[in-house]
């Protein structure tokens, strides 16, 4: 009788719930007098215990959306258990390791029921959950699905807290259920009264052994989280270092570890942060963006000696960290087998184009660097335009056609208005018209309307000219274009 | 051993001062034995002679004009280096004379990099013309000439880049140098498009795009003369149908 009180221990009973069960609000903790007797020596002997979070409102979205909701509340319960496991809508803990830690399940609870909860609303999803304790994880799982905020800490009892679920925890399709449901089963001790051979037979191995599993009596294999990786290290100087050359061999140590981090796990990076930390100023700190992910020291190191070009430090720098902020997997070279097959071309001018990108923005700055890019549009100063390399990264254009008429190579910024003296035009020196007129109309609809006679022709020093002469306002000539 | 040689320098030279006949008799004696000039050239790998580079460069990336291609060692452009392309001013037909490098050099998936043009690229024309421009990258209008030539130089050095188009009017021969070095490590052929020559100049080619008929320029015609190429002697001069209609 003592046995049953240590191990078994209701909450605020719900009337079908019996011996077996502790509500986890129990205001009285388990006593000293619990702690020496023979309970305790039997939550040793029973192995693990698992605390289950089901979270229902999960159920809305699609399975990889789960998961990264799941990864960010694993976080939280990384705070009580080593052990996490992820299941469908649910997370599952080992606690029995830190029951003694933390002094008793409740304390446990409180430890994770409010961050969840915070977890839960910064995710802006609704801030509630199931949980339940047992020794199996399936076990524990099937309780936290009926909603019954339970703790058992005997495999013994399980059967008969179990027994009492319904059958719709066992979350079957609507063809098992109905069947289930013909045969009068209506709750899980229903189905331990059939024969397991038939029961394998109808319903397939999956139930059979997701019983088994409740109960203890099968291996529960679990998938645990991995926290994400981090990567950040500190170099304090011993002296206080001016130039920024002398820093590179300090970096190069740095970045050497972070090589040698990233290659132990098979990652990359594709942005990092180095930041020199000086005395009473802020520190200053280098944004490393890399347009593909990469691990290599040599390019990296490159690409920060780029960096330290244009730096200018307010104050000697006293320290040096290196945090990285994104990880990436690592993309390796396919290399032919043959080393005189068509090598992958493609791919090397790929990354090879995208580290001299990287250091061209190191260098210059992103604005810098451009792509030029056609605009549907009839007026020629519209029709072109130069956009920052990174915007249009991974847009592919679709062939767009060519205007009919010949079109210059160099478009000036702004025409030149050219001088008409007796008859005829001068630039620098003076134009004959070769061929002509193609007349472009637009933007009636604006005040910016455009009505132009456009000319092919050659000034006298050889230059090949767009240009082009206004039909409204003062009929006057213009420079627009070089055919180079 | 080493006593011996020590000897025989010593005869050596007492020779040579005491009897200039017999010095003389000496050195044609050696003539006889000695290898022809033909032969010194060929043993040495660092000597090379100006008439043998054409054929090297058979294997060049023709010009897409046959009569341009006639005047340049090697059938073509080179397949790396330095081309200046001089003209007294812009608009002389200077880009349209790459144009079928640009197309060659875009289909085998490689980049062109335009660094500090003078006015804007116009991409519809890029576009009447054949040539992807989403493989056409123009670094800043307005950036410095220090950087405008660390950008040259890396492009350059690296291999994806195609063709690096620039826009420079006076460089030094130290830098010109620099960057025809850059050029071919990175197997990578470089344009600077200059208004004024540049004598003694480092770079592979050098030409000068000129109007057909001095007083009256003909729009479809253009005279160039190949000032300099690494295996030709003297200019060759051809006229040049750029535009075709």
């Amino acid at each position: 009788m003592e046995d049953s009180e240590n191990t078994t221990k209701r909450l605020a009973p719900p009337a079908s719930y019996k011996a077996g069960v502790i509500k986890l609000n129990l205001p009285k903790k388990p006593t000293s007098k619990s702690k020496q007797g023979s309970g305790q020596a039997q939550i040793r002997k029973a192995g693990s215990l698992w605390y289950a979070i089901y979270l229902p409102q999960l159920l809305r979205f699609n399975e990889p959306q789960q998961q990264e909701y799941l990864n960010k509340l694993a976080a939280v319960l990384e705070n009580v258990s080593s052990t996490i496991s992820f299941h469908p809508q649910a997370l599952v803990c080992e606690i029995r390791s830190s029951l003694k830690y933390f002094d008793g399940i409740d304390a446990i609870h409180e430890k994770v029921d409010q961050p969840i909860k915070e977890a839960l609303n910064q995710l802006s999803l609704p801030d509630y959950f199931f949980y339940a304790a047992c020794p199996t994880i399936t076990g524990s799982l099937l309780l936290a699905r009926a909603d019954i905020n339970a703790l058992i800490y005997r495999k013994e009892n399980l059967r008969s807290v179990l027994g009492k679920l319904s059958t719709k925890v066992l979350q079957l399709d609507k063809e098992q259920n109905r069947r289930l449901y013909n045969m009068g089963v209506r709750h899980l001790r229903d189905i331990w009264r059939l024969p397991s051979v038939s029961l394998r037979k109808r319903f397939g191995s999956e139930l059979v052994d997701l019983l088994k599993k409740a109960l203890g009596e099968a291996p529960e294999p679990t998938r645990n989280y991995l926290p994400p990786p981090t990567f950040s290290t500190t170099y304090d100087l011993p002296y206080k270092v001016k130039s920024l050359d002398r820093l590179l061999p300090l970096a190069d140590e740095l970045i050497s570890q972070l090589c040698e981090f990233l290659r132990n796990r098979d990652l990359s990076t594709s942005h990092l942060i180095l930041s020199l930390y000086h005395e009473k100023h802020k520190w200053t700190d280098i944004n490393i963006n890399l347009r593909q992910a990469n691990r290599c020291h040599k390019s990296i190191l490159m690409l920060l000696e780029t960096h330290f070009t244009n730096l200018i430090i307010p104050a000697p720098i006293v320290a040096m960290k290196i945090i990285v902020k994104k990880f990436d997997d690592f993309m390796g070279l396919n290399e032919p087998l043959l080393a005189k097959d068509k090598p992958s071309l493609e791919q090397h001018t790929d990354s090879n184009l995208n580290q001299f990108i990287d250091l061209l923005k190191a260098r210059l700055g992103a604005q810098f660097i451009n792509s030029v890019q056609t605009v549907a549009e009839h007026i020629p100063e519209y029709a072109t335009q130069l956009l920052a390399y990174d915007n249009i990264n991974g847009v592919k254009q679709k062939p767009k056609s060519a205007p009919l008429m010949p079109r210059p190579f160099w478009l000036l910024n702004k025409p030149k208005q050219l001088v008409l003296r007796s008859g005829k035009l001068y630039n620098h020196k003076s134009i004959t018209i070769i061929s002509g007129p193609e007349r472009i109309e637009s933007r009636w609809w604006s005040d910016a309307d455009v009505r132009r006679d456009y000319y092919i022709a050659l000034e006298q020093n050889g230059s090949r000219l767009w240009i082009y002469r206004e039909r409204n306002r003062r009929k006057n000539w213009y420079l627009q274009g070089y055919f180079s | 051993m080493k006593t011996y040689s020590e000897n025989s320098t010593k005869t050596l030279f007492s020779k040579a001062h005491k009897d200039p006949c017999n010095h003389i008799e000496d050195i044609q004696e050696r003539i006889s034995d000695s290898p022809s000039i033909e032969q010194l050239i060929n043993r040495n790998a660092n000597v090379w002679r100006g008439c043998d580079m054409a054929d090297q460069l058979a294997h060049a990336q023709s010009t897409g004009y046959p009569e341009f291609d006639n005047i340049l060692p090697g059938k073509g452009w080179p397949q790396n280096g330095l081309v200046e392309i001089i003209s007294s001013n812009w608009g002389m037909g200077e880009l349209q004379l790459l144009i079928p490098l640009m197309r060659s050099i875009v289909q085998q998936s490689q980049w062109i990099l335009g660094v500090s043009p003078p006015h804007l690229l116009y991409a519809p024309a890029l576009i009447q013309a054949g040539i992807n421009i989403s493989q056409v990258l123009i670094v800043g209008l307005d950036t410095s000439c220090k950087d405008a030539l660390w950008v040259i130089e890396k492009a350059l050095q690296t291999q994806n880049c195609g063709l690096v188009l620039t826009w420079q009017n006076w460089l030094p021969n130290k830098v010109l140098r620099r960057l025809q070095l850059a050029a071919e490590a990175g197997n990578t052929l470089g344009v600077i498009f200059k208004h004024a020559d540049n004598k003694n100049s480092p770079s592979r080619l050098r030409l000068q795009i000129r109007n057909s008929s001095p007083h009256n320029a003909v729009f479809n015609i253009v005279d160039i003369t190949v000032i300099k190429a690494r295996g030709n002697f003297q200019p060759l001069t051809t006229k040049l149908k750029i535009y075709q209609n």
